[in-house]
């Protein structure tokens, strides 16, 4: 279908256009607007949306693109998180080259959530990396060079043997890559346990399950705000996203086997996070931790085998992209306006920037899953199936929710609330545009928040789990 | 059986005859007028490289048993000669622009390096031991001079006289491997080899052979720098002059490998499951070794020694796996680490300002001073990583497919792993790139030649990224 060849060659196209046209942020960033404006338009017409042409015979590779309902949920979070990560591009050097690498990104990322040949998928999945890399690279603080190349490695040692993976599955099922036909054959492989085993890797390495963590903090601290969003709100969702793919697409009954596992890494990676988040005097820092403590939240839904709390995991994923790129744009606001992101000196800015303080407000409080946003809804669900299966764990993993309070409302009380300590000549709140893009996050955490089913009921049908 | 070359015959040698008298020419004229040369010098090589380009691609068979027995004129060979001959021309490139910061005569580099040329169009389109030795040879001994052409560079004396110390070894073990498996079937044409290997009836016959294939494999190992027989390359590579470097790192390996592929593909195929396992054995090594020991290299050349003797311990893999595809995977490998290396080796000659080379340091700040040179170098550096989409992920994806149907799982395994040590070595130099010290004093030369040979690696790497599948149909007629 054309439409879906379009969706994945525009960000190309704008990639060529912005590394080769200075334009100004308003024009990229309504520019970036355009395949969100195709998802919406054509929003009836993506099932079953299927591109399918023999890439490269020699290989057995085929360019096969696929829209089901799982792949639109990544699709709308991509669009929707693209243009608020560019809105967060401020003056910056050889901008040309950041917005270019940031369309790069978005078309490897619609690659990714829509491919169905695996070698197709491996091919996205690896060099979604570079964009990243560079951003990091050129546009982050000091100490950007080692993080960024921790990074890399990190990803690319994670996912060194996937190709071995991808190929032995390959062989395996006498000689394809298609995923729709591979969930036939895959578990049923001699040594299924191991290529499960790798792909899990590569895709927990990513999200970050714990302990697998060790790249992030660095990265998230040391990327530019824009950077952050993209792999707080899209990179991690990447792994997710894999890991509901393949994991529980290919390797349904390896999944149930390793949950006990999966799940025990997932909950101390939920407390881990929690704690270290409490412990840091560097709100940018504290944010990377809870995203690092809720994703792995995330992680449980879909190691609990059952299907409100697969479904609540999914939901969760969008949700936690809107959330995080909201903290993180809001932090970003901060920063811009102290020129440092640490706690130890700030108080009480709610006096001199009111809006600000309240809309960071909101955001945490949607991060804290209070009832009415969206996190609630996406918690509530895991919490929910996890129930089902072991109370206890419930219960423990009910006492995160508390931690994540504390350490959030700890962020607030030390910048925004207590006595005033921090003084600066002129304090300038939040202007025009930031206050509209605050609105759209804010009418998106309350929409979903409020009213979940539309895209609950999208959701459902892709859950394999049945109750 | 005729006893004259008709006009077709001449034509199908016309690629090598072309060579021949351009090289001659071009001699003639230095020592006539070294001001001339050193004016024209490069374009009548670049004349006589195009000419034999197109004398190779519109090359008839030819039939007559006169050539035959001592070259094929099969697909496989033109393939060859065109991909030597694009080698030479971007070497070529490169040479005009070190020869604008070096001084030095003209006349005799551009002779020799169509005389390496003309040597390794014998050995891709070698039939018979003999031709191919003799390939070998005339492509070692103008290496060995070119080595040392920068007579006022100490270091190149000494990498001159150990290039060529031990490239006379691997050549002794070449002949006396070759002059076993003489002795053993009695005959030295590829044609018919494997029948009369599997003729060989007495024990003796048969180890005699198969010390002789042990020889001339070793032999080879030392051409292509394959751990334990790489101790030559880093200090060759070192002490040549760029270009020459390049030329050594591109054509001397696929050369090499252009030997194994006529030996053990075309001569003698699947002849013996214990060659293959003995060559896995130098696989470990080669890949363990380089990738490691690049880790810690600081000047450039240098480094390209050991990411080519990594790059060769990959070209092993479909060289054991022998699948069908295996033929396909090697020159596609072949031409992507080509493209990729010559691109580096075209940003290196913009920064080549002194005999001690380009160290990894002198590129910090790159992409301050010319975004140009350092996104032409990001290309080629991530395709020579192997890294998605780049075309040098393909060629490694062909590599471990093939491996995989030959059911060498270890052997991927070892090798992907190692990939991330590469990986860390690779990107640590484009990290150098756009890390933001203070530029040198030296800014990057100014030099359209070795621009276009970066731009043409580019776009060659851009293509063969996004649509490598007409390419590969093109080297697939190779194996028909």
């Amino acid at each position: 279908m054309t439409e879906l060849l379009w969706l994945f060659l525009i960000p190309f196209i704008l990639s060529l256009v912005a590394f080769a046209l200075p334009s100004s942020n308003r024009t990229v960033v309504l520019l970036s607007l355009i395949p969100l404006a195709l998802l919406i338009f054509n929003h009836n017409n993506w099932h079953n949306a299927i591109v399918d042409v023999v890439w490269i015979p020699a290989l057995g590779i085929h360019f096969h693109l696929a829209v089901d309902s799982l792949s639109l949920v990544f699709l709308y979070l991509t669009a929707i998180i693209i243009p608020i990560s560019l809105t967060a591009v401020g003056d910056i050097s050889n901008s040309q080259s950041f917005y270019g690498l940031v369309f790069l990104l978005q078309g490897l990322l619609i690659g990714f959530f829509t491919a169905r040949d695996l070698a197709l998928f491996t091919v996205f999945w690896e060099s979604m990396l570079l964009p990243l890399y560079f951003i990091i690279n050129m546009w982050g603080k000091p100490d950007r060079q080692y993080a960024s190349l921790k990074f890399l490695i990190y990803m690319i040692a994670g996912s060194a043997l996937m190709v071995a993976a991808v190929l032995f599955l390959y062989v395996a099922s006498s000689g394809t890559f298609n995923i729709d036909t591979l969930k036939q054959s895959a578990s049923q492989s001699p040594l299924a346990i191991w290529t499960f085993a790798i792909f899990m890797l590569a895709f927990t390495v990513k999200t970050p399950l714990f302990p697998f963590h060790g790249w992030l903090p660095d990265a998230y601290y040391q990327a530019p705000v824009a950077g952050t969003i993209l792999l707080s709100a899209i990179l991690s969702k990447a792994g997710i996203y894999g890991i509901a793919r393949i994991g529980l697409g290919l390797f349904p009954d390896l999944m149930i086997q390793w949950s006990p596992l999966f799940l025990t890494l997932a909950i101390i990676g939920v407390f881990y996070g929690a704690f270290a988040a409490w412990s840091q005097n560097d709100y940018k820092r504290l944010i990377a931790y809870s995203s690092f403590s809720h994703v792995n939240f995330i992680l449980i839904g879909l190691f609990v085998w059952s299907q409100t709390a697969q479904a609540g995991a999914i939901l969760q994923a969008l949700n936690h992209g809107i959330t995080i790129a909201a903290l993180f744009l809001a932090a970003g606001w901060l920063e811009e306006r102290l020129g440092f992101t640490s706690m130890n000196n700030i108080g009480g800015l709610a006096k001199f920037m009111p809006h600000l303080c309240w809309v960071t407000l909101l955001f945490v409080l949607s991060s804290v899953a209070l009832p009415g946003t969206n996190s609630f809804v996406g918690e509530l669900m895991i919490l929910f199936g996890l129930f089902g299966q072991n109370p206890w764990l419930a219960a423990l993993l009910g006492l995160t929710v508390v931690f994540s309070v504390v350490y959030m409302l700890r962020f607030m009380q030390k910048t925004y609330f207590e006595a005033p300590t921090f003084f600066q000549e002129r304090w300038v709140d939040l202007n025009g545009k930031e206050m509209a893009i605050a609105l759209v996050l804010i009418a998106l955490i309350i929409g979903i928040g409020v009213y979940p089913t539309p895209v609950l009921n999208e959701i459902m049908t892709t859950t394999l789990a049945k109750d | 059986m005729s006893s004259y070359l008709s006009f077709i015959d001449i034509a199908a040698l016309a690629p090598l005859l072309i060579l021949l008298f351009g090289a001659l020419v071009i001699l003639l004229m230095e020592s006539f007028s070294e001001d001339f040369t050193k004016v024209w010098a490069v374009s009548l090589t670049l004349v006589t490289i195009s000419l034999a380009t197109f004398a190779a691609y519109e090359a008839p068979v030819s039939t007559n048993e006169l050539l035959t027995p001592w070259l094929r004129f099969d697909p496989l060979s033109r393939f060859f000669t065109l991909f030597f001959l694009v080698i030479g021309f971007a070497v070529t490139l490169l040479s005009y622009s070190f020869f604008k910061t070096f001084e030095a005569s003209h006349g005799e580099y551009f002779f020799l390096l169509l005389s390496a040329l003309f040597g390794l169009i014998l050995i891709g389109a070698s039939a018979d031991f003999l031709t191919l030795f003799l390939g070998l040879e005339t492509l070692s001994i103008s290496l060995y001079i070119l080595c040392g052409y920068m007579k006022q560079w100490e270091v190149s004396h000494e990498a001159a006289i150990k290039y060529f110390l031990i490239g006379a070894l691997a050549a002794s073990f070449l002949i006396y491997g070759i002059a076993l498996i003489y002795g053993a079937v009695g005959s030295t044409s590829f044609d018919g080899l494997l029948k009369g290997y599997q003729a060989l009836s007495t024990s003796s016959n048969q180890a005699l052979f198969y010390s002789g294939i042990a020889l001339v494999t070793l032999g080879l190992a030392f051409k292509a720098a394959i751990v334990p027989f790489h101790q030559w390359a880093p200090d060759v590579y070192d002490g040549a002059p760029t270009p020459v470097t390049a030329f050594m790192a591109v054509g001397t390996k696929v050369g090499a490998f252009a030997a194994f592929v006529r030996i053990f593909f075309d001569a003698l195929p699947h002849f013996d499951p214990i060659w293959n396992q003995s060559v896995t054995l130098l696989v470990y090594p080669t890949l363990i070794y380089a990738n490691l020991v690049a880790l810690r290299q600081t000047q450039l050349r240098r480094f390209f020694a050991y990411s080519g003797i990594s790059h060769a311990g990959f070209l092993l893999i479909p060289l054991i796996a022998a699948t069908p595809d295996a033929l396909m995977a090697i020159n596609f490998y072949l031409i992507v680490y080509a493209a990729a290396t010559l691109g580096c080796f075209a940003v290196l000659a913009f920064l080549d300002h002194n005999k001690e080379g380009v160290m990894i340091s002198d590129l910090s700040g790159l992409y301050q001073q010319s975004p140009f040179l350092s996104a032409v170098l990001t290309l080629c550096i991530l395709t020579l990583a192997g890294i998605p989409p780049t075309a040098g992920f393909f060629a490694k994806f062909f590599l471990f497919k093939t491996a995989f149907q030959a059911k060498e799982y270890a052997l991927v395994i070892a090798a992907l792993l190692i990939t991330v040590v590469g990986a860390f070595y690779y990107l640590r130099i484009i990290a150098i790139m756009f890390s933001q010290l203070p530029a040198k004093e030296k800014p990057p030369l100014l030099s359209w030649p070795a621009a276009t040979v970066g731009l043409l690696s580019c776009a060659a790497i851009v293509y063969l990224s996004i649509n490598p599948t007409p390419f590969i149909t093109m080297i697939d007629v190779a194996r028909r």
